[in-house]
């Protein structure tokens, strides 16, 4: 089951079933402690981070660098996508996918939230012109 | 035919569905899900025929037959999404 846990250090805080050995923040060894998600909630509150589209493709763009797959070239359809994403944070709380729908239970549809998990969906694995579900993210040319 | 409004696939199966309402006669129901509480309970409590159909996931487009439960997901060409409307 994972946890919440916090750099004793640098208040890093990471989620997962294991702390991190080195705190990516301030690279001090073994400093996580386990906090409770009241606690977490507390810390992620301390700063107001909105994100808008230009800030979302930004960060998107900075994820498929070094990546097998890039963002779709098709500015239209990356244009709609990013309209979908972003009234769905608005009205459904997370930056879920726009071609599928929840189930209305958070932890299975955190699998929803873009960029999802998409190198194992059948659109994607082992196909030369993989793409997401919903064709926001395509596999590289040059990875064929 | 249920929908997502800022879904690319979707978007581009809509002229295939005219085509199809226009050369058959047949009339799809189309239900917007993401912006329509409704629509989208109504496509979560066809979630066990669905998923099974659309790669464990309730893709859209898909298509439900609610007579049949005949189901097809994903964007397809106009002769697949005959094939489904005429058997």
């Amino acid at each position: 089951m994972r946890k919440f846990w916090r750099c004793h250090v640098c208040n890093d805080v990471h989620f997962g079933i294991h702390p991190p050995e080195l705190c990516p923040t301030c690279k001090v060894l073994n400093a996580y402690v386990e906090i409770s998600s009241a606690e977490a909630q507390k810390i992620f509150g301390m700063t107001e981070s909105k994100m808008d589209t230009i800030e979302f493709r930004n960060a998107i763009d900075r994820f498929v660098v070094g990546n097998e797959f890039q963002v779709n070239p098709d500015k239209n359809k990356v244009k709609t996508l990013l309209e979908g994403i972003f009234n769905n944070e608005n009205n459904h709380g997370m930056k879920y996918c726009p071609c599928r729908l929840i189930a209305k239970n958070f932890e299975e549809d955190l699998k929803l939230v873009c960029p999802c998990n998409f190198r194992i969906h059948e659109t994607y694995q082992n196909k030369k012109e993989g793409e997401c579900w919903c064709g926001l993210f395509i596999r590289r040319k040059s990875y064929e | 035919m249920f929908h997502g409004r800022e879904c690319p696939h979707c978007i581009v199966m809509m002229p295939v569905v005219d085509r199809l309402e226009k050369e058959t006669g047949i009339k799809i129901e189309r239900l917007e899900v993401w912006h329509d509480d409704q629509n989208a309970d109504l496509m979560r409590s066809y979630r066990n025929k669905i998923e099974p159909k659309c790669g464990g996931q309730l893709r859209t487009p898909t298509f439900m037959n609610t007579e049949t439960n005949d189901i097809l997901c994903g964007e397809v060409q106009y002769e697949e999404l005959q094939n489904w409307a005429t058997r």
